[in-house]
Protein backbone atom coordinates (compact mmCIF):
# COMPACT_ATOMS: atom_id res chain seq x y z
CA UNK A 1 0.00 0.00 0.00
CA UNK A 2 2.48 2.70 0.84
CA UNK A 3 3.55 1.82 -2.71
CA UNK A 4 0.66 3.56 -3.70
CA UNK A 5 1.61 7.01 -1.92
CA UNK A 6 5.13 6.97 -3.72
CA UNK A 7 3.98 8.80 -6.62
CA UNK A 8 2.30 11.53 -4.90
CA UNK A 9 4.63 12.07 -3.11
CA UNK A 10 7.72 12.51 -5.49
CA UNK A 11 5.11 15.11 -7.20
CA UNK A 12 5.39 16.92 -3.81
CA UNK A 13 9.16 16.67 -3.42
CA UNK A 14 9.72 17.48 -7.07
CA UNK A 15 7.64 20.62 -7.36
CA UNK A 16 9.17 22.08 -4.28
CA UNK A 17 12.68 22.14 -5.40
CA UNK A 18 11.88 22.61 -8.72
CA UNK A 19 9.41 25.52 -8.14
CA UNK A 20 12.24 27.04 -5.97
CA UNK A 21 14.66 26.50 -8.79
CA UNK A 22 17.00 24.21 -7.28
CA UNK A 23 16.89 21.63 -9.99
CA UNK A 24 20.41 20.85 -8.32
CA UNK A 25 18.40 19.31 -5.50
CA UNK A 26 16.47 17.26 -7.31
CA UNK A 27 18.47 14.12 -5.98
CA UNK A 28 17.21 14.71 -3.05
CA UNK A 29 13.23 14.68 -3.94
CA UNK A 30 14.09 11.21 -5.77
CA UNK A 31 15.36 9.68 -3.07
CA UNK A 32 13.08 10.88 -0.29
CA UNK A 33 10.06 9.18 -1.61
CA UNK A 34 11.90 5.44 -1.89
CA UNK A 35 13.47 5.95 1.80
CA UNK A 36 9.93 6.62 2.94
CA UNK A 37 8.76 3.57 0.84
CA UNK A 38 11.25 1.89 2.59
CA UNK A 39 10.59 2.69 5.89
CA UNK A 40 6.60 2.75 6.00
CA UNK A 41 6.40 -0.50 4.30
CA UNK A 42 9.40 -2.84 6.47
CA UNK A 43 8.46 -0.84 10.20
CA UNK A 44 4.29 -0.41 9.87
CA UNK A 45 3.57 -3.56 7.91
CA UNK A 46 6.17 -6.14 9.08
CA UNK A 47 6.03 -4.90 12.40
CA UNK A 48 3.11 -6.30 12.97
CA UNK A 49 4.02 -9.60 11.71
CA UNK A 50 3.98 -11.44 15.23
CA UNK A 51 0.88 -9.56 16.55
CA UNK A 52 -0.98 -10.85 12.91
CA UNK A 53 0.73 -14.49 13.39
CA UNK A 54 -1.32 -14.07 16.91
CA UNK A 55 -4.45 -13.13 15.24
CA UNK A 56 -4.52 -15.69 13.01
CA UNK A 57 -3.77 -18.47 15.43
CA UNK A 58 -0.47 -19.60 13.76
CA UNK A 59 2.06 -18.51 16.35
CA UNK A 60 2.19 -21.49 18.14
CA UNK A 61 2.93 -23.37 15.07
CA UNK A 62 5.60 -20.93 14.52
CA UNK A 63 7.41 -21.52 17.94
CA UNK A 64 6.96 -24.84 18.23
CA UNK A 65 8.87 -24.81 14.38
CA UNK A 66 12.75 -26.08 15.02
CA UNK A 67 13.56 -22.39 13.41
CA UNK A 68 15.05 -19.84 14.75
CA UNK A 69 11.24 -17.50 15.53
CA UNK A 70 13.35 -14.53 14.94
CA UNK A 71 15.04 -15.59 11.85
CA UNK A 72 12.08 -16.78 10.39
CA UNK A 73 10.53 -12.98 11.12
CA UNK A 74 13.60 -11.77 9.60
CA UNK A 75 13.13 -13.68 6.75
CA UNK A 76 9.70 -12.35 6.61
CA UNK A 77 10.16 -8.98 6.67
CA UNK A 78 13.07 -8.54 4.25
CA UNK A 79 10.76 -10.48 1.80
CA UNK A 80 8.38 -7.24 2.58
CA UNK A 81 11.42 -4.69 2.10
CA UNK A 82 12.52 -6.08 -1.05
CA UNK A 83 9.20 -5.17 -2.81
CA UNK A 84 9.94 -1.97 -1.29
CA UNK A 85 12.52 -0.85 -3.93
CA UNK A 86 9.81 -0.99 -6.63
CA UNK A 87 9.75 2.78 -5.43
CA UNK A 88 12.48 3.21 -7.06
CA UNK A 89 10.63 2.55 -10.28
CA UNK A 90 7.95 4.49 -9.53
CA UNK A 91 9.85 7.55 -8.82
CA UNK A 92 11.91 7.37 -11.77
CA UNK A 93 8.65 6.92 -14.15
CA UNK A 94 7.02 10.35 -12.27
CA UNK A 95 10.43 11.69 -12.32
CA UNK A 96 11.09 11.45 -16.06
CA UNK A 97 6.88 11.63 -16.88
CA UNK A 98 5.68 14.51 -15.06
CA UNK A 99 8.75 16.60 -14.98
CA UNK A 100 11.24 15.42 -17.45
CA UNK A 101 14.28 14.83 -15.25
CA UNK A 102 16.51 11.69 -15.75
CA UNK A 103 18.16 10.24 -13.04
CA UNK A 104 21.82 9.86 -13.21
CA UNK A 105 23.34 6.77 -11.47
CA UNK A 106 27.05 8.66 -11.15
CA UNK A 107 28.20 5.13 -8.80
CA UNK A 108 26.02 2.93 -9.85
CA UNK A 109 27.66 -0.08 -7.57
CA UNK A 110 27.42 2.38 -4.64
CA UNK A 111 23.76 2.85 -5.46
CA UNK A 112 23.03 -0.67 -5.41
CA UNK A 113 25.31 -1.87 -2.81
CA UNK A 114 23.78 1.24 -0.19
CA UNK A 115 19.94 0.01 -1.13
CA UNK A 116 20.48 -3.75 -0.28
CA UNK A 117 22.47 -2.38 2.88
CA UNK A 118 19.37 -0.15 3.42
CA UNK A 119 16.93 -3.09 2.92
CA UNK A 120 19.24 -5.64 5.47
CA UNK A 121 19.16 -2.55 7.90
CA UNK A 122 15.57 -1.98 8.02
CA UNK A 123 14.67 -5.93 8.13
CA UNK A 124 16.80 -6.01 10.82
CA UNK A 125 15.16 -2.44 12.81
CA UNK A 126 11.76 -3.94 11.82
CA UNK A 127 12.03 -7.16 13.87
CA UNK A 128 12.33 -4.28 17.04
CA UNK A 129 8.71 -3.20 16.08
CA UNK A 130 7.44 -6.68 15.53
CA UNK A 131 8.45 -7.07 18.96
CA UNK A 132 7.32 -4.15 20.43
CA UNK A 133 3.75 -4.43 19.10
CA UNK A 134 3.60 -7.45 20.98
CA UNK A 135 5.20 -6.56 24.27
CA UNK A 136 3.23 -3.30 24.57
CA UNK A 137 -0.13 -2.34 23.98
CA UNK A 138 0.64 1.32 23.99
CA UNK A 139 3.43 0.48 21.31
CA UNK A 140 0.73 0.32 18.97
CA UNK A 141 -0.60 4.14 19.82
CA UNK A 142 2.78 5.69 19.06
CA UNK A 143 2.97 3.20 15.64
CA UNK A 144 1.35 6.24 13.30
CA UNK A 145 4.10 8.54 15.19
CA UNK A 146 7.22 6.55 13.85
CA UNK A 147 7.18 8.10 10.49
CA UNK A 148 8.01 12.26 10.56
CA UNK A 149 10.14 12.08 13.44
CA UNK A 150 12.40 8.97 11.56
CA UNK A 151 12.31 10.96 8.18
CA UNK A 152 13.76 13.96 9.87
CA UNK A 153 16.11 12.35 11.96
CA UNK A 154 16.93 9.98 9.24
CA UNK A 155 17.83 12.76 7.16
CA UNK A 156 15.11 11.85 4.62
CA UNK A 157 14.98 14.63 2.59
CA UNK A 158 17.13 17.54 4.14
CA UNK A 159 20.16 16.53 5.38
CA UNK A 160 20.89 16.36 9.22
CA UNK A 161 23.55 19.20 9.15
CA UNK A 162 20.52 21.01 9.03
CA UNK A 163 18.81 20.05 12.22
CA UNK A 164 20.03 21.74 15.71
CA UNK A 165 23.26 20.75 16.80
CA UNK A 166 21.88 18.39 19.72
CA UNK A 167 19.58 16.25 17.85
CA UNK A 168 22.58 15.18 15.64
CA UNK A 169 23.98 12.46 17.65
CA UNK A 170 20.74 11.32 17.82
CA UNK A 171 20.37 10.94 14.22
CA UNK A 172 23.74 9.19 13.63
CA UNK A 173 22.14 6.62 15.22
CA UNK A 174 19.47 6.22 12.62
CA UNK A 175 20.82 4.05 9.95
CA UNK A 176 18.61 6.15 7.86
CA UNK A 177 21.00 9.24 8.28
CA UNK A 178 24.08 7.08 6.55
CA UNK A 179 21.48 5.37 3.88
CA UNK A 180 19.99 8.42 2.77
CA UNK A 181 23.49 10.81 2.61
CA UNK A 182 25.19 7.64 0.33
CA UNK A 183 22.33 7.31 -1.67
CA UNK A 184 22.24 10.89 -2.79
CA UNK A 185 25.92 10.92 -3.05
CA UNK A 186 25.91 7.78 -5.44
CA UNK A 187 23.60 10.52 -7.62
CA UNK A 188 26.32 13.21 -7.46
CA UNK A 189 29.11 13.25 -10.16
CA UNK A 190 31.92 14.19 -6.91
CA UNK A 191 33.91 11.73 -5.63
CA UNK A 192 32.24 9.63 -2.20
CA UNK A 193 34.73 9.86 0.33
CA UNK A 194 34.96 7.28 2.94
CA UNK A 195 31.74 5.07 1.13
CA UNK A 196 33.00 1.41 3.50
CA UNK A 197 33.16 2.96 6.35
CA UNK A 198 29.34 4.75 5.46
CA UNK A 199 27.76 1.17 4.49
CA UNK A 200 29.87 -0.50 7.47
CA UNK A 201 27.86 2.09 10.01
CA UNK A 202 24.71 1.10 7.91
CA UNK A 203 25.14 -2.47 8.38
CA UNK A 204 26.11 -2.16 11.46
CA UNK A 205 22.93 -0.31 12.92
CA UNK A 206 20.60 -2.29 11.30
CA UNK A 207 22.35 -5.55 13.09
CA UNK A 208 21.90 -3.64 15.80
CA UNK A 209 18.45 -3.79 15.69
CA UNK A 210 18.14 -7.11 14.47
CA UNK A 211 20.10 -7.98 17.88
CA UNK A 212 18.23 -5.55 19.88
CA UNK A 213 14.76 -7.29 18.32
CA UNK A 214 15.73 -10.78 18.73
CA UNK A 215 16.35 -10.64 22.56
CA UNK A 216 12.82 -8.40 22.64
CA UNK A 217 11.01 -11.39 20.67
CA UNK A 218 12.33 -13.97 23.07
CA UNK A 219 11.87 -12.14 26.04
CA UNK A 220 8.17 -11.84 24.32
CA UNK A 221 7.81 -15.53 23.62
CA UNK A 222 8.99 -16.66 26.85
CA UNK A 223 6.04 -14.14 28.53
CA UNK A 224 2.90 -15.93 26.17
CA UNK A 225 4.34 -19.14 26.40
CA UNK A 226 4.56 -18.57 30.43
CA UNK A 227 1.23 -17.28 30.93
CA UNK A 228 -0.79 -19.49 28.14
CA UNK A 229 -1.61 -16.09 25.44
CA UNK A 230 0.61 -17.43 22.57
CA UNK A 231 -2.85 -17.28 20.91
CA UNK A 232 -6.13 -15.24 21.49
CA UNK A 233 -8.06 -18.26 21.72
CA UNK B 1 -40.14 12.22 21.27
CA UNK B 2 -40.14 14.31 17.66
CA UNK B 3 -37.87 13.28 14.58
CA UNK B 4 -36.06 16.15 15.40
CA UNK B 5 -35.39 15.92 19.41
CA UNK B 6 -34.86 12.06 18.36
CA UNK B 7 -31.80 13.11 16.11
CA UNK B 8 -30.24 15.41 18.27
CA UNK B 9 -30.05 12.37 21.10
CA UNK B 10 -28.54 9.59 18.55
CA UNK B 11 -25.86 12.28 17.84
CA UNK B 12 -25.36 13.06 21.44
CA UNK B 13 -24.84 9.64 21.95
CA UNK B 14 -22.80 9.04 19.29
CA UNK B 15 -20.54 11.70 19.61
CA UNK B 16 -20.38 10.46 23.60
CA UNK B 17 -19.31 7.50 21.99
CA UNK B 18 -16.51 8.92 19.53
CA UNK B 19 -15.08 10.34 22.71
CA UNK B 20 -15.08 6.95 24.53
CA UNK B 21 -12.96 5.81 21.27
CA UNK B 22 -10.75 8.76 21.25
CA UNK B 23 -9.87 8.07 25.03
CA UNK B 24 -9.42 4.64 24.71
CA UNK B 25 -6.75 5.25 22.11
CA UNK B 26 -4.84 8.55 23.56
CA UNK B 27 -4.17 9.63 27.05
CA UNK B 28 -2.89 13.09 27.32
CA UNK B 29 0.98 11.85 27.81
CA UNK B 30 0.67 9.40 24.74
CA UNK B 31 -1.38 12.30 22.99
CA UNK B 32 1.54 14.82 23.44
CA UNK B 33 4.29 12.43 23.69
CA UNK B 34 3.08 10.15 20.43
CA UNK B 35 0.88 12.12 18.01
CA UNK B 36 2.14 15.89 18.86
CA UNK B 37 5.44 14.71 18.14
CA UNK B 38 4.66 13.40 15.10
CA UNK B 39 2.72 16.39 13.85
CA UNK B 40 5.41 18.98 15.06
CA UNK B 41 8.12 16.69 13.15
CA UNK B 42 6.16 16.80 9.88
CA UNK B 43 5.88 20.13 9.86
CA UNK B 44 9.23 20.43 10.56
CA UNK B 45 9.87 17.70 7.97
CA UNK B 46 8.63 20.11 5.27
CA UNK B 47 10.03 23.07 6.86
CA UNK B 48 13.56 21.97 6.90
CA UNK B 49 13.43 21.76 2.95
CA UNK B 50 12.51 25.68 2.58
CA UNK B 51 16.03 26.15 5.02
CA UNK B 52 17.81 23.38 2.74
CA UNK B 53 16.28 25.77 -0.11
CA UNK B 54 17.94 28.97 1.39
CA UNK B 55 14.55 30.95 1.66
CA UNK B 56 12.99 31.89 4.69
CA UNK B 57 9.86 33.25 2.57
CA UNK B 58 9.68 29.07 1.94
CA UNK B 59 10.30 27.92 5.14
CA UNK B 60 7.11 29.98 6.42
CA UNK B 61 5.08 29.20 3.18
CA UNK B 62 5.46 25.22 4.11
CA UNK B 63 5.56 25.47 7.71
CA UNK B 64 1.75 27.33 7.77
CA UNK B 65 0.58 25.10 4.56
CA UNK B 66 1.71 21.51 6.49
CA UNK B 67 0.51 22.77 9.67
CA UNK B 68 -2.81 23.26 8.24
CA UNK B 69 -3.09 19.80 6.41
CA UNK B 70 -2.70 18.41 9.85
CA UNK B 71 -6.37 19.53 10.49
CA UNK B 72 -7.31 18.07 6.98
CA UNK B 73 -5.64 14.36 8.21
CA UNK B 74 -7.18 14.58 11.45
CA UNK B 75 -10.40 15.62 9.81
CA UNK B 76 -10.39 12.24 7.12
CA UNK B 77 -9.67 10.06 9.67
CA UNK B 78 -13.45 9.87 9.71
CA UNK B 79 -13.79 7.90 7.15
CA UNK B 80 -12.30 4.58 9.45
CA UNK B 81 -15.61 4.69 11.60
CA UNK B 82 -17.01 2.34 9.21
CA UNK B 83 -14.05 -0.08 9.05
CA UNK B 84 -14.28 0.39 12.61
CA UNK B 85 -17.24 -0.59 13.29
CA UNK B 86 -17.47 -3.79 10.19
CA UNK B 87 -14.01 -5.08 12.38
CA UNK B 88 -15.91 -4.52 15.99
CA UNK B 89 -19.02 -6.23 14.32
CA UNK B 90 -21.67 -3.92 15.19
CA UNK B 91 -22.18 -2.34 11.65
CA UNK B 92 -24.90 -4.89 10.87
CA UNK B 93 -26.10 -3.89 14.10
CA UNK B 94 -26.38 -0.19 13.05
CA UNK B 95 -27.74 -0.76 10.02
CA UNK B 96 -30.38 -2.23 11.00
CA UNK B 97 -31.13 -0.04 13.13
CA UNK B 98 -33.81 2.72 12.61
CA UNK B 99 -31.61 5.55 12.81
CA UNK B 100 -29.71 6.35 9.51
CA UNK B 101 -26.12 5.07 9.70
CA UNK B 102 -24.74 8.64 8.78
CA UNK B 103 -26.47 10.48 11.51
CA UNK B 104 -24.56 7.76 13.74
CA UNK B 105 -21.21 8.37 11.92
CA UNK B 106 -20.73 11.97 11.16
CA UNK B 107 -21.62 12.75 14.73
CA UNK B 108 -19.44 10.18 16.11
CA UNK B 109 -16.57 11.37 14.22
CA UNK B 110 -17.27 14.99 15.01
CA UNK B 111 -14.25 15.02 17.64
CA UNK B 112 -11.97 14.11 15.07
CA UNK B 113 -12.74 18.04 13.33
CA UNK B 114 -11.72 19.34 16.57
CA UNK B 115 -9.30 17.33 17.29
CA UNK B 116 -7.51 18.39 13.81
CA UNK B 117 -8.38 22.21 14.38
CA UNK B 118 -6.17 21.93 17.67
CA UNK B 119 -3.46 19.55 16.16
CA UNK B 120 -3.28 22.10 13.19
CA UNK B 121 -3.30 25.08 15.67
CA UNK B 122 -0.22 23.18 18.00
CA UNK B 123 1.44 22.41 15.60
CA UNK B 124 1.32 26.17 14.07
CA UNK B 125 2.13 27.84 17.28
CA UNK B 126 4.89 25.54 18.24
CA UNK B 127 6.86 25.29 14.91
CA UNK B 128 6.47 28.68 13.84
CA UNK B 129 8.40 30.17 16.60
CA UNK B 130 11.06 27.10 16.38
CA UNK B 131 11.57 28.18 12.76
CA UNK B 132 11.60 31.97 13.56
CA UNK B 133 8.24 33.07 11.98
CA UNK B 134 6.82 36.46 12.79
CA UNK B 135 3.06 35.56 14.39
CA UNK B 136 1.64 39.09 13.66
CA UNK B 137 -0.98 39.68 16.87
CA UNK B 138 -3.99 39.92 17.19
CA UNK B 139 -4.34 39.16 13.58
CA UNK B 140 -2.81 35.63 14.46
CA UNK B 141 -6.14 35.17 16.30
CA UNK B 142 -8.48 35.10 12.74
CA UNK B 143 -6.42 31.56 12.12
CA UNK B 144 -8.09 29.73 14.82
CA UNK B 145 -11.67 30.03 13.37
CA UNK B 146 -10.50 29.56 9.71
CA UNK B 147 -8.51 26.32 10.85
CA UNK B 148 -11.58 25.37 12.45
CA UNK B 149 -13.50 25.45 9.00
CA UNK B 150 -10.55 23.81 7.36
CA UNK B 151 -11.04 20.78 9.63
CA UNK B 152 -14.55 21.03 9.06
CA UNK B 153 -14.70 20.55 5.25
CA UNK B 154 -12.05 17.95 5.92
CA UNK B 155 -14.62 16.09 8.14
CA UNK B 156 -17.10 16.36 5.96
CA UNK B 157 -15.11 15.00 2.96
CA UNK B 158 -14.22 11.96 5.05
CA UNK B 159 -17.37 11.12 6.15
CA UNK B 160 -18.88 11.44 2.81
CA UNK B 161 -15.78 8.99 2.15
CA UNK B 162 -16.73 7.06 4.94
CA UNK B 163 -19.44 5.69 2.86
CA UNK B 164 -17.40 5.14 -0.54
CA UNK B 165 -15.90 2.45 1.75
CA UNK B 166 -18.28 1.30 3.24
CA UNK B 167 -19.75 0.03 0.02
CA UNK B 168 -16.27 -0.61 -1.45
CA UNK B 169 -14.67 -1.85 1.55
CA UNK B 170 -11.48 -3.53 -0.03
CA UNK B 171 -10.30 -0.26 -1.05
CA UNK B 172 -10.23 1.05 2.57
CA UNK B 173 -6.40 0.93 2.90
CA UNK B 174 -6.10 2.69 -0.21
CA UNK B 175 -8.55 5.68 0.08
CA UNK B 176 -7.02 6.49 3.49
CA UNK B 177 -2.99 6.83 2.46
CA UNK B 178 -3.98 8.47 -1.12
CA UNK B 179 -6.33 10.87 0.53
CA UNK B 180 -3.40 12.64 3.25
CA UNK B 181 -1.17 12.34 0.41
CA UNK B 182 -3.20 14.18 -1.96
CA UNK B 183 -4.43 16.90 -0.47
CA UNK B 184 -0.76 17.72 0.42
CA UNK B 185 -0.10 17.45 -3.59
CA UNK B 186 -2.80 18.99 -4.53
CA UNK B 187 -4.25 22.21 -2.38
CA UNK B 188 -1.29 24.53 -2.50
CA UNK B 189 0.24 23.01 0.62
CA UNK B 190 3.65 23.40 -0.92
CA UNK B 191 3.64 24.78 -3.78
CA UNK B 192 1.01 27.62 -4.88
CA UNK B 193 -1.88 26.56 -7.10
CA UNK B 194 -0.52 28.36 -10.10
CA UNK B 195 2.20 25.73 -9.93
CA UNK B 196 0.22 22.86 -11.46
CA UNK B 197 -1.78 22.79 -14.62
CA UNK B 198 -5.48 24.70 -14.87
CA UNK B 199 -7.33 21.81 -14.21
CA UNK B 200 -5.72 20.58 -11.25
CA UNK B 201 -6.22 24.34 -9.71
CA UNK B 202 -9.88 23.62 -10.42
CA UNK B 203 -9.99 20.28 -8.64
CA UNK B 204 -8.14 21.01 -6.27
CA UNK B 205 -10.81 24.48 -5.29
CA UNK B 206 -13.28 22.05 -4.56
CA UNK B 207 -10.75 19.82 -2.13
CA UNK B 208 -10.94 20.21 1.70
CA UNK B 209 -7.80 23.02 2.67
CA UNK B 210 -7.12 24.56 -0.80
CA UNK B 211 -9.74 27.89 -0.11
CA UNK B 212 -9.57 27.44 3.62
CA UNK B 213 -5.53 27.62 3.54
CA UNK B 214 -5.60 30.71 1.06
CA UNK B 215 -7.43 32.70 3.79
CA UNK B 216 -4.95 31.34 6.27
CA UNK B 217 -1.98 32.67 4.50
CA UNK B 218 -3.78 36.22 3.33
CA UNK B 219 -4.26 36.56 7.67
CA UNK B 220 -0.59 36.06 7.33
CA UNK B 221 0.36 38.46 4.00
CA UNK B 222 -1.68 40.99 5.47
CA UNK B 223 -4.88 40.52 2.87
CA UNK B 224 -7.81 42.74 3.15
CA UNK B 225 -10.15 41.31 5.03
CA UNK B 226 -12.79 40.73 2.19
CA UNK B 227 -10.66 38.50 0.42
CA UNK B 228 -10.06 36.13 3.45
CA UNK B 229 -13.55 35.87 4.06
CA UNK B 230 -14.21 34.98 0.66
CA UNK B 231 -11.99 32.28 0.63
CA UNK B 232 -13.29 31.33 4.32
CA UNK B 233 -17.11 30.92 2.41
CA UNK B 234 -15.96 28.87 -0.19
CA UNK B 235 -13.89 26.80 2.32
CA UNK B 236 -17.58 26.91 4.14
CA UNK B 237 -19.38 26.41 0.74
CA UNK B 238 -17.13 23.31 0.08
CA UNK B 239 -18.11 21.92 3.79
CA UNK B 240 -21.79 22.24 2.89
CA UNK B 241 -21.14 20.42 -0.53
CA UNK B 242 -19.81 17.34 0.73
CA UNK B 243 -21.99 17.31 3.84
CA UNK B 244 -24.41 16.99 1.13
CA UNK B 245 -23.02 14.46 -0.92
CA UNK B 246 -22.47 12.12 2.22
CA UNK B 247 -26.09 12.53 3.08
CA UNK B 248 -27.37 12.26 -0.41
CA UNK B 249 -25.45 8.87 -0.67
CA UNK B 250 -24.36 7.11 2.71
CA UNK B 251 -27.59 5.76 3.21
CA UNK B 252 -28.08 4.28 -0.41
CA UNK B 253 -24.58 2.83 0.08
CA UNK B 254 -25.26 1.28 2.98
CA UNK B 255 -28.67 -0.32 1.78
CA UNK B 256 -26.63 -1.86 -1.08
CA UNK B 257 -24.49 -3.83 1.65
CA UNK B 258 -27.14 -4.52 3.57
CA UNK B 259 -28.71 -6.50 -0.13
CA UNK B 260 -25.79 -7.99 -1.19
CA UNK B 261 -25.06 -9.12 3.06
CA UNK B 262 -20.96 -7.26 2.10
CA UNK B 263 -21.40 -5.39 5.81
CA UNK B 264 -19.37 -7.50 7.89
CA UNK B 265 -16.24 -9.77 7.52
CA UNK B 266 -18.05 -12.87 7.85
CA UNK B 267 -19.63 -12.18 4.44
Amino acid sequence: MPLVTVPLFTVTFLAVVRHAGRDDLTAYAVMAPVLIALWQLSLLDSGEIIEADRWQGVLEVVIAAPANVSTVVLGRVFAVTAVAFLAFIEVWFVARALFGVTIEFHHPGLFLLTLAASGLAMSGTAVIMAALFVLARSARTFQNSLSYPFYVLGGVLVPVSFLPDWLEPLSSVVFLSWSADLLRDSLDPAPVSGAAVRLGMVLALGTGGFVIGRLLLRRILNRVRADGTVGYA
Amino acid sequence: MSALATTVNVMHHAFRAGLADYRAIFTWKSWLAGWMVRVIAQVAFFALIGERLGDDQKTFYLLVGNSILIAAVVGVFSLNMTTAERWAGTLPLLVASPSSPVIVFSARGSYLAVDGALSALAALFVAGPMFGMDLPWPRVLAVVPLTAVVALASYCFGTFLAGIVFRFRSINGLVVLTTHVSLMAACGVNVPLSYYPEALEWLSRVLPVTNGLLAIRGVFDGADVATILGNAALEGAVAVGWMTVALATFNQLASRGRRDGSLDYGA
